[in-house]
């Protein structure tokens, strides 16, 4: 039950409720005033879609584009894929079996569009229809299988036009006046003539390979080794396109239904097998705990969801080359273990800002070698080895006013007595950028007696009327 | 007699085990001993790619048995997290030599996240000024102790890279004497020098070739084109670094300057702590830092013709 239209009224029925005559709408009060015995549970959407979900994710070993609809029903675009499975009554036989293995009752219907299909499993017998027969299995079905609203329905029915059989005949101008274009464009849909496109959940992979397993694995070097035999299998497209994977998802079907996915990235184009499936090595040894094999996998699929020119060098006799591709290797291995943000290289800004002037781009994703711009920034003082994530602030007991370096200062509890120091370096804030709380930096390079090196800046100025400034450290030297 | 001669004998066999476990020849001996072939061919295997690479410096390259090893661990320890700036330093001014010494793989840092909350994280613009291209350094960052030790292990086995920087903060438990036996068996297998970063860290028994201990230096100042320095500035940096762990008997202390410039180490001399300028005075008056950024203001430029009207 749930609250619909203002009322608490019943969303689904058992088969039980079915025969006794409940009707899907009722109220609940009404129900329960019929059979007092009525047990109702309130219904959880979310758990609904996430069943739904589940489901749709089991469809996808029938075809790559599976599209949810509404809250109870799957539509799938099975153009080209029959064959596979030994025709359209076997494949729905197949689908049938399948789920009511699993405890679902399902109506399923294969027609030449959506709306006819629709329409089939909730009003008519479901089944197999031929294109010839669209209009003829079409003209028995009540309205209410056109997928119109519900005043449109009423509308309809009070004319005396209960069945879809009636109104195919009737002259179209006439009727989209009265009842609006809305109606012939689901008639339209129904019988086909006008087309209409389902959106897929997932996007569509650019290649596919799988394999169907007869005996199913549950040892991960099985389904390695597996993988290796598919991504095999995909060689030959990626060379024909002149391409190479970059990033891959390897989809586990298990048994009972649950589906897997697992996705590796490459840093850079791949097709060699054995590269592709110790990627997928490395993802299966991080993602270890969480990939539950239970009576083993029946179904393994391998796509390509990114793909990119492979770009085939000659290697020279140095073997640099070798060097090139193990260092690839070593980066895809760490991020398909570690994750991408693992491994990370700079990229240097545009910026005069110490802290923006440089970004850490996960090694993988970047591009290699990363492109000198030509108008980064050049300090024209030193720069840290090591900058600190925040400026720390310090207390600085005595410093040279207006625009010296400070004397003594204490830093993390300890009071370095400053030896020698380099400095200013005025780092005024970018104008382009609006900042709350954006003021100018004098920088200073210190030394102290023991020989420690620190990046130290001023905020504000000393004068008699002003706040006092602050003094941060935001990095060290060498 | 006849004892002592058997004495001897298993000295040299010992002798021999033990340089055998540790991979390395026992040149007065291996010519005598019967298993001298075996030795010989692994020796001819290692001698065709470079184990050793000098630093230039005859005094310190006799100390390191001809110069920094390429294909093992190399431990730079600091005692204090205070002085991370200065092993730091001395680990990537190794990386940025093995770089100018014709290797083109990129430098990995393997960071620890303590660390980086305490000394910071490498700055890709000190990097560069440092004598490292930015653009050739890679930085991880694994969360865990275990992750970081077979992201090493990978590196290692990968060969593809320069140097790796392995940075740990103190002695932590789980990485012994096992760990660091294992990382050197890979970094011997494949040529690849390790340099292990510790921070903050006591002596620990390790398979490390040499452990230096890094502490700061006063720099010298800055060298003025003709040879003289500019008093107040500091100039490249000086690591006190002492020679821990190594075949020598004793200890060496040294200090060691980085021109990152040149790409190119030099001996630094105690000297330069007392020629410093900046001695604390009895009146200290206003004394000026040495300009860094650029010269106080622009000179006018041209000669005077006319002056502004006074009235």
């Amino acid at each position: 039950m749930g609250r619909r239209e203002n009322a608490i009224r019943l969303t689904a029925l058992d088969e039980m409720a079915e025969r006794r005559g409940l009707k899907r709408g009722q109220g609940l009060a009404e129900a329960r005033a019929m059979f007092p015995d009525l047990d109702a549970i309130d219904e959880d959407e979310a758990a609904d879609h996430a069943l739904l979900e589940a489901i749709a994710d089991w469809c996808d070993r029938y075809t790559p584009l599976v599209a949810l609809d509404g809250r109870d029903g799957l539509f799938l675009d099975i153009t080209g894929c029959a064959h596979l499975f030994g025709g359209e009554e076997a494949l729905i036989r197949d689908i049938l079996k399948g789920l009511f293995q699993m405890g679902f009752d399902v109506r399923a219907a294969i027609s030449p569009s959506p709306g006819l299909s629709w329409a089939s499993c909730r009003y008519g017998r479901g089944g197999v229809i031929e294109e010839e027969m669209a209009e003829a299995s079409l003209a028995p079905l009540p309205v209410n299988a056109l997928r119109l609203e519900e005043k449109l329905v009423t509308s309809l029915s009070k004319l005396g036009l209960k069945r879809v059989g009636d109104l195919i005949h009737l002259p179209r101008a006439p009727l989209a006046r009265r009842f609006g274009a809305q109606l012939l464009f689901r008639l339209d849909q129904a019988l086909g003539s006008h087309e209409e496109a389902i959106s897929p959940r997932r996007p569509v992979v650019v290649l596919s390979a799988e394999c169907r397993l007869a005996e199913p694995v549950q040892a991960e070097e099985h389904v390695l080794e597996w993988t290796g035999r598919i991504a095999s299998s995909l060689t030959e497209s990626l060379d024909a396109r002149g391409v190479g994977g970059q990033v891959f998802e390897l989809a586990l079907f298990r048994v009972d239904g649950r589906v897997f996915r697992i996705t590796a990235g490459a840093s850079k184009p791949l097709r060699d097998p054995q590269r592709i499936a110790a990627l997928f090595g490395e993802r299966l040894t991080a993602v270890h705990d969480d990939l539950d094999a239970g009576f083993g996998f029946e179904l393994l699929r391998l796509n390509v969801l990114q793909h990119d020119v492979l770009k085939t060098v000659q290697n020279d006799f140095t073997g640099d080359g070798e060097q090139q591709i193990s260092l690839a290797d070593f980066i895809d291995k760490v991020s398909a273990r570690l994750g991408m943000d693992c491994l990370q290289v700079f990229e240097l800004r545009q910026s005069h800002i110490p802290e923006r002037a440089e970004m850490f781009l996960p090694a993988i994703a970047a591009p290699s070698p990363v492109p000198e711009t030509g108008g980064i920034f050049k300090p024209r003082a030193d720069r840290p080895l090591r900058l600190l994530r925040h400026p720390e602030p310090v207390d600085v007991f005595a410093a040279t006013v207006p625009d010296g370096p400070p004397q003594r200062f204490r830093w993390r509890r300890v009071v370095h007595e400053v030896f020698r120091a380099e400095g200013p370096e005025r780092i005024s804030p970018e104008w382009w950028v609006t900042e709350k709380d954006a003021s100018e930096r004098d920088y200073f390079k210190l030394e102290n007696r023991s020989g420690q090196r620190f990046w130290i800046f001023r905020k504000g100025h000393y004068g008699p009327d002003k706040v006092p400034p602050t003094w941060h450290v935001h990095g060290v030297f060498a | 007699m006849a004892n002592q001669a058997a004495a001897q004998e298993r000295l040299v066999a010992l002798r021999e085990q033990i340089a055998r476990l540790e991979g390395k020849t026992v040149p007065a001996l291996g010519a005598a001993l019967p298993s001298a072939a075996e030795f010989r061919t692994e020796w001819q295997r290692d001698d065709t790619r470079q184990t050793r690479l000098p630093l230039d410096i005859p005094r310190i390259d006799a100390l390191l048995e001809g110069g920094l090893p390429l294909d093992g661990i190399t431990e730079i320890r600091s005692s204090r997290m205070a002085d991370a700036g200065a092993a730091s330093g001395f680990a990537l001014s190794l990386a940025a030599y093995i770089k100018s010494r014709g290797n083109a793989a990129p430098v990995l840092w393997v960071g620890d996240v303590v660390c980086a909350m305490e000394a910071g994280l490498p700055y890709g613009a000190g990097l560069k000024q440092f004598g490292l291209q930015p653009e050739d350094f890679l930085y991880a960052s694994p969360r865990k102790l275990a992750d970081a030790l077979w992201l090493a292990e990978a590196a290692l086995a990968s060969g593809a890279l320069a140097a790796t920087i392995f940075e740990i903060p103190g002695n932590p438990k789980h990485f012994g004497l096992t760990e660091s036996r294992r990382l050197s068996l890979r970094a011997k297998a494949s040529g690849s020098p390790l340099f292990l970063l510790r921070h903050g860290g006591e002596e620990e028994a390790g398979s490390a070739c040499f452990r230096f201990l890094t502490e700061p230096a006063p720099a010298l100042g800055r060298r003025l084109p003709d040879g003289s320095m500019l008093g107040g500035s500091i100039g490249h940096p000086v690591f006190a670094l002492t020679l821990e762990k190594s075949r020598n008997p004793a200890p060496f202390s040294f200090l060691l300057e980085w021109n990152p410039h040149d790409r190119q180490f030099s001996l630094g001399d105690r000297a330069a702590e007392h020629t410093a300028p900046r001695q604390p005075k009895t009146n200290p008056g206003a004394r000026f830092a040495a300009s860094s950024d650029r010269p106080d203001r622009k000179e006018i430029m041209g000669s005077v013709l006319a002056y502004d009207r006074a009235s």
